[in-house]
């Protein structure tokens, strides 16, 4: 699936984290920010990408704040982006979950 | 000893919804930020954990606290004040000042520091002028957050996941118990805010309705001489007489207690005048002026040097003032009856101590009857002072009741009807409320009134006010 619109979600709060999805060509390149990038860096890669295999995005430009989030926020809200990204809003696609 | 659940009837939600509004604060944050670029931004919220966020006890737990920040930065000038208390995700509210951030940061981490709920409250300190600005507690001298639970560094319990959910949840539950439940605590005021919870107090009474037998904006109940204009111009000639009591107590340097009752009878005196100039010569209020006076002067006392203190203290403080009360119900006792006041003569007839020996004692039905009934009861306003006063009614021996219906018996009747409304559910149910019109129908054809009740809903009013329960 193509990206339409960049997008964004989550906030900068403590144990959240905010992700914004924009076009991309060169497959998924992340760009992260996290104090504990160095220990759960790959893993929050990880969760980000599972994501957006599930919906199918091939190429996207991938810029992360990580504030401590755990794994269901960092899936919930990179599931909320892509959802915005997608146009698709009000649908979320619960299999991912 | 009562177990408290502060999560109970909560209604849950999920964690879309948690991070929804996150979402919608932190826009809202931005919108405050550019209606106000050169204000300070306080954003206040509860920290509980697990997927219920909102109940009547949170809402208690929340209003406590939030009525504590507010008066701490009532001094500067406030531009703006939302609060949304019913939040599903949680209460929330937002406090735009003009004030240095730094300032308001100071008094945000004093409040999370120092107040006893505190620690439950998240208050977020921004503003646009200072974007991107995070100023640490360390850097302003204050120590990193603890954990509620075992008092370490917070954030390393957290990742670490030190609790479990349910050891969390009880640090709530127990925090709720020690400030509301045990010993109620009571914060420092300033002189001001007193004075505002004393007449507060006054209104809160007359307006709750229907009483039985009392005056209520619909009703006139079982009077002729007063209705809701007379309790309004009434409550307002007391407030001198409030400031007088407050400043007695915060100012008392001497040993003895009683001699600070010496101290404001005379203003005492002279608020029963103000009241009788005010209401053409009713007595809406004077078992009030007696027992909120002392009970003022007795928080005051408590409260010297900005301290906070608690129920059971200013229960103390209260009997230590009135430990030669129940000689003068003996001295009063050969006098003839024209001179003497309702509880005097049902000393001299029954023996009935009245609001003397409830002074004497310390107001102990505040602390063992009302404000309980007051903290469980869950609907508006209104219906939980009505189910406060009806929980009062059966505990006490009411002066006015025994005088108008001629015969303390009349007690017993009081203590069924009592029953039989919280049988029904009390006020939150129709079936309650229903009673209560029929009881005040019957209270009006009898002409009984429960005038003693309502003065300790007045105390009632004002010690929940100072704690935030209301």
């Amino acid at each position: 699936m193509e990206i339409k619109q960049t997008a964004m979600a989550g906030t900068l709060e403590s144990s959240d984290l905010q992700i914004v999805l924009s076009q991309g060509t060169k497959g998924i390149e992340f760009d992260l920010t996290s104090d504990v990038a160095k220990q759960f860096g790959n893993d929050i890669k990880a969760t980000i990408k599972s994501v957006l295999d599930a919906y199918d995005i091939e190429n996207a430009s991938v810029k992360v704040v990580d504030k401590g989030a755990l794994t269901p926020v960092i899936k919930a809200r990179a599931i909320t982006a892509a959802q915005r990204a997608l146009d698709l809003k009000d649908q979320p696609n619960w299999e991912v979950l | 000893m009562e177990t408290v659940d502060v999560f109970k009837n909560g209604s849950e939600v999920s964690l879309e919804q948690v991070l929804d509004n996150r979402e919608w604060r932190s826009a809202k944050q931005t919108k405050l930020e550019n209606g106000f670029p050169r204000a300070t931004i306080v954003a206040v919220k509860l920290n509980l954990p697990g997927n219920v966020k909102n109940s009547a006890k949170i809402q208690q737990f929340f209003n406590a606290g939030w009525r504590i920040l507010l008066a701490s930065l009532n001094g500067w000038p406030i531009q703006s004040i939302e609060l949304d208390i019913s939040r599903p995700t949680g209460p929330e509210g937002f406090v735009v000042v003009s004030k240095d951030i730094n300032r308001v940061k100071q008094v945000a981490i004093r409040f999370e520091e120092s107040f006893p709920l505190g620690r439950f409250f998240d208050s977020d300190v921004m503003a646009k002028e200072a974007e991107g600005y995070q100023l640490s507690r360390q850097e302003l001298g204050f120590e990193a957050r603890r954990c509620f639970v075992c008092d370490e560094n917070a954030k390393a319990c957290a990742k670490a996941g030190r609790h479990s959910f349910d050891e969390l949840r009880q640090a709530v539950n127990h925090t709720y118990e020690q400030y509301f439940v045990q010993d109620p605590f009571l914060p420092y005021w300033d002189e001001r805010s007193v004075v505002e919870a004393a007449t507060f107090a006054c209104l809160a009474e007359v307006v709750t309705n229907p009483k039985p037998g009392l005056v209520d904006p619909v009703s006139m109940g079982a009077h002729d001489d007063m209705d809701v204009d007379t309790f309004i111009d009434s409550s307002l000639a007391l407030q001198p007489y409030f400031k007088e009591c407050i400043t007695a107590g915060r100012t008392f340097k001497k040993e003895q207690l009683t001699e600070l009752l010496a101290l404001i009878r005379p203003a005492g005196l002279a608020a029963e005048q103000a009241m009788k100039v005010a209401t053409n010569g009713v007595n809406t209020h004077k078992g009030a002026i007696f027992t909120l006076g002392i009970l003022i002067a007795a928080y005051g006392y408590c409260t010297q040097d900005q301290k906070s203190t608690t129920l059971s203290f200013v229960q103390k403080a209260v009997s230590a003032m009135g430990a030669h009360l129940l000689l003068e119900n003996e001295k009063v006792a050969d006098r003839s009856s024209q001179e003497l006041t309702a509880g005097q003569v049902q000393y001299q007839k029954y023996r009935l101590a009245g609001v003397r020996g409830e002074v004497y004692e310390g107001l102990v039905p505040l602390s063992d009857v009302a404000l309980p009934a007051l903290r469980k009861s869950e609907g508006t306003t209104n219906e939980r002072l009505l189910d406060t006063l009806m929980a009062i009614a059966a505990a006490i021996t009411d002066s006015t009741l025994v005088k108008r219906a001629g015969d303390p018996a009349i007690n017993q009747e009081m203590i069924a009807w009592v029953a039989e409304f919280q049988k029904l559910g009390g006020a939150q149910t129709s079936a309650g409320m229903t009673f209560l019109s029929h009881l005040d129908q019957t209270f009006i054809s009898r002409h009984l009134s429960i005038g003693g009740a309502a003065d300790y809903l007045i105390l009632t009013a004002f010690i929940a006010r100072l704690m935030g329960l209301i």
